[in-house]
């Protein structure tokens, strides 16, 4: 694209205007920074200035340099990249960081307490020594409470592994808050959320920067951008293409980048109420996990009726821990430990994929969230994608090749992309790869257990567009199971259905499920999404 | 918290159902050995009447399982029997030997963990220089030679040649702490190899710990150097070494044959050889219950330690 000069162009002229009602000094400025790694620009003239008690947000698809600018605000780099331009931290500029993954920068082998009270300990020097520790331990405390972590006081003698995701976040924001940060970096914060969980991590960001603290929110989570930001910048490939005022950027977005970015997402074919067979058949389903503390098992899931028909798509939606993965392994044969029948076409299916004939493992594929975990790092991924046909179809091996080749470059995915290993891939490229590869069983059901929670707004568009395609092409032949906690990818299915804490509470057409729920959850979910919604609503006046 | 008590409790009869199988191994062995103790007795004059008449004051000539259930109920009662050799009860031999056993072990442990954790941290803190580069090939090449080859070695060199230290402990009886000298060698020898393969785990340890983004933030947040070093990172380096240290323990109290024999200890080591030459089978098997429990105990010891250090990985049994 040749309109790469576009933003030096546009930021001057646009910043005093968004910089007039404040006057304040900026707590940090990126001016024009570049950060390359064995040549590569990550970064690239990127010119920043973050303001006390603003919210600034970065987005951008996954790769466009947002973590890498991030941490430049914290003074951190790659290691090994070259660095050129400049990065200026007022006096008192303390930064804190609330990482994608907040359980990765919590010390397995520590109490909560180990890091808040070492930080502590640090402010009250000046003290005498007796009352130091009292010190600290009020100064931890009042942290916690401040990050809205009640019962803090057993909460610090446990492990980071004995925490909630969210709990494990807020600790790391407390880390934050107790350090006296002026400015928080927080990266990705709602990224796997479901939506209950993402309109409180909202409510929290906004109650920091209403304490006067600078937040820098790298997200690409456009609900949550647009419900919480006051600068927004665009980044697409280590460059700023877009930056202004939120409000401004939504209602007139001037890169076309900026307006892919924004755009609607699509909608599965016409919801016609497609009567095809009942392809899969769930009926008395009650599953269980072994739990070695009870030293028995406790059940997990109960699903008395469930119906999947040829050529539709059935979304199943919950918070997370509702039992919506453990339903999608109980369908692919991957959960054993359950009662009651998964029915292909009127014949009950074995439980364990070993007791599958060839037939039966290729009718029912899965395709995981994680599609890195999914692949075996050290073979290309062209290889693994062609072994499926030759495993579960028996085509030798040549044809498998060609066929996995038209299969991938039919998903976007050309040769060269597909003769790669699959570290030299991108999240959504492994995603498509993962499609492509159970596609190639010729399967009847396809189950996509939250294959889009972990991609940008781009990428997860172009794979719940392709998704669109081929249920449509492929017409009756194929169907799918859409597991989600997203309500938004949700209403692009035929049917929904509802789990809460295990139970079906329950299930009916799209359109009768979103706009008319019967269940009391169904209504909670739909509320928290649209008070995200009308908070960027009521933000933007 | 039940569940660490019920693991403990699993573990511990799963131990006694070890070290009953380990006993009976033991008597099965010693059994399947040629000769008795009547024949190891009777010595260089092997008289088949005077042989069968130690047999038969021994008791010998009982079948196999009522030998081993006489000793066994002894065993409930506390009593370990009594040596078919010398009629002395095995609890003493047991006691005598433990001694010198328990001064090297607890000399060994004293110096080998500050000198194995502090070696590894050190390495990990100059990955790829020259100190890691120095501690890493010494440690690897210290580590390849067998204990007895350094004995030797040891022996030749410091004893022999310059007569610094007593080349054995013969002569000291039980009192080896009114003979420092002669703990010194024995000590190197017994050092050597744990040192190497501490430091060594410690080391990979700390820099997988001091690489982790949560150094990094105990870094970025202005904890200082060494608080980072020993109270964020030297914890999550320790679990997969106090796995190791149990093995070591275990090992110095329940085997160091080779070490006791060549500086001539009279430890349990001496006392298991003896009583294996002599078919004393009683002290063997009172041996290998001591053995037994004191391994369980031990590594019990270790994964709980193991488990408050790596909380996650959770306790399996």
């Amino acid at each position: 694209m040749d309109d790469s000069a576009e933003p030096l162009a546009e930021a001057p002229a646009e910043e005093p205007q968004s910089q007039t009602p404040v006057t304040e000094e900026p707590l940090v400025e990126l001016r024009e920074l570049r950060v390359e790694i064995d040549g590569r620009a990550i970064v690239d003239g990127v010119t920043l200035r973050v303001v006390p008690g603003k919210i600034t947000a970065l987005v951008g698809a996954s790769g466009s340099g947002k973590t890498t600018t991030g941490l430049a605000l914290l003074g951190e780099f790659p290691p090994g990249a070259r660095v050129t331009g400049e990065v200026r931290r007022a006096a008192d500029g303390l930064v804190g960081y609330v990482p994608q993954h907040p359980a990765a920068v919590l010390n397995p082998a520590r109490r909560i307490s180990a890091l808040l009270t070492d930080i502590a300990r640090a402010q009250v020097g000046h003290l005498p020594r007796a009352q130091r520790r009292a010190a600290a331990r009020e100064r931890v405390l009042r942290a916690l409470a401040e990050a809205q972590l009640p019962d803090a006081e057993a909460l610090l003698r446990r492990h980071p592994h004995q925490l909630s995701g969210g709990q494990q976040q807020r600790v790391v924001l407390a880390q934050a808050l107790l350090l006296g940060a002026r400015i928080i970096v927080a990266d990705e914060p709602t990224t796997g959320q479901d939506a209950l969980t993402k309109s409180r991590v909202v409510e929290q960001l906004a109650a920091v920067a209403a304490r006067g603290i600078a937040v820098v929110l790298l997200s690409h989570d456009l609900d949550v951008v647009r419900a919480l930001a006051d600068e927004v910048i665009v980044m697409r490939a280590g460059r700023v293409v877009e930056s202004g005022p939120a409000q401004r950027l939504w209602s007139a977005p001037r890169h076309p980048w900026t307006r892919e970015l924004l755009a609607e997402q699509p909608q599965f074919t016409a919801q016609e109420g497609s009567a095809g067979q009942p392809v899969l058949q769930v009926r008395d389903l009650v599953a269980r996990h072994r739990d070695p503390s009870a030293r028995g098992s406790t059940e997990v899931l109960r699903t008395p009726r469930l119906d999947l028909h040829s050529g539709e798509c059935l979304a199943v939606v919950g918070r997370s821990g509702s039992g919506k993965t453990t339903l999608a392994r109980c369908l692919a044969g991957l959960h054993r430990d359950h009662d009651g029948e998964v029915l292909l076409d009127g014949v009950p299916l074995p439980r364990s994929l070993r007791g599958r004939s060839r037939a039966q493992l290729a009718a029912v594929q899965y395709v995981f969230q994680d599609a890195r975990a999914a692949f075996d790092e050290h073979r290309p991924v062209l290889h693994q994608v062609a072994r499926t046909a030759v495993r579960l179809r028996g085509t030798d091996p040549a044809a498998a090749t060609r066929e996995a080749l038209a299969t991938l470059s039919g998903l976007g995915l050309d040769e060269d992309l597909a003769r790669r290993r699959p570290g030299r891939l991108s999240g959504g490229e492994l995603q498509r790869a993962a499609l492509a590869r159970a596609l190639l069983a010729r399967p009847r059901v396809l189950v996509c257990d939250e294959i889009t929670s972990g991609l940008d707004t781009v990428t997860r568009r172009g794979i719940l567009d392709l998704l669109t395609t081929l249920l449509h092409d492929r017409d009756d032949d194929l169907s799918l199971v859409l597991i989600t906690h997203d309500l938004d990818t949700a209403a692009l299915a035929h049917h929904i259905a509802v789990l809460d804490a295990g139970e079906l509470v329950e299930q009916g057409s799209a359109g009768q499920v979103l706009t008319a729920p019967r269940h009391p959850f169904t209504r909670s979910l739909l509320e928290s999404t649209d008070r995200r919604r009308a908070g960027q609503a009521s933000s933007a006046v | 918290m039940s569940g660490l008590r019920s693991f403990v409790a699993r573990r511990l009869l799963l131990g006694a159902a070890q070290t009953v199988a380990v006993v009976l191994l033991v008597f099965a062995l010693t059994e399947a050995l040629p000769g008795d103790a009547a024949v190891a007795l009777a010595g260089d004059q092997p008289d088949p009447a005077r042989i069968a008449a130690i047999r038969e004051t021994m008791h010998l000539d009982k079948p196999a399982y009522e030998r081993l259930a006489d000793w066994a109920t002894g065993l409930l009662h506390g009593d370990l029997g009594t040596s078919l050799v010398s009629g002395r009860p095995v609890g003493r031999y047991i006691a005598d030997g433990f001694g010198p056993t328990l001064l090297l072990a607890t000399l060994t442990l004293a110096l080998l963990v500050p000198l194995g954790f502090g070696l590894g941290v050190l390495a990990a803190r100059h990955e790829g220089r020259l100190a890691d580069r120095l501690i890493s090939s010494v440690t690897l090449a210290v580590y390849a030679v067998p204990e007895f080859a350094l004995g030797v070695l040891l022996v030749t060199v410091l004893a022999l040649q310059l007569a610094w230290l007593p080349p054995t402990a013969v002569g000291y009886g039980t009192d080896l702490l009114g003979h420092p000298a002669a703990l010194v060698l024995p000590v190197l020898v017994l050092l050597a190899r744990p040192v190497c393969s501490l430091s060594r785990l410690v080391r990979a340890g700390m820099i997988d710990a001091l690489a982790s983004p949560y150094v990094a933030q105990a870094r970025r947040y202005g904890i200082s150097g060494p608080r980072v070093r020993y109270t964020h990172a030297l914890p999550n380096a320790l679990a997969p070494a106090v796995q190791q240290l149990a093995r070591t323990v275990d090992w110095l109290l329940c085997g160091v044959i080779v070490v006791e024999a060549l500086y001539v200890i009279p430890g349990l080591g001496t006392v298991l050889l003896n009583a294996v030459a002599e078919r004393d089978v009683p002290v063997v098997q009172g041996l290998a219950v001591v053995f037994g429990v004191l391994t369980v105990v031990i590594n019990l010891g270790a994964d709980l330690v193991a488990h408050r250090l790596a909380p996650r990985a959770g306790v399996a049994a």
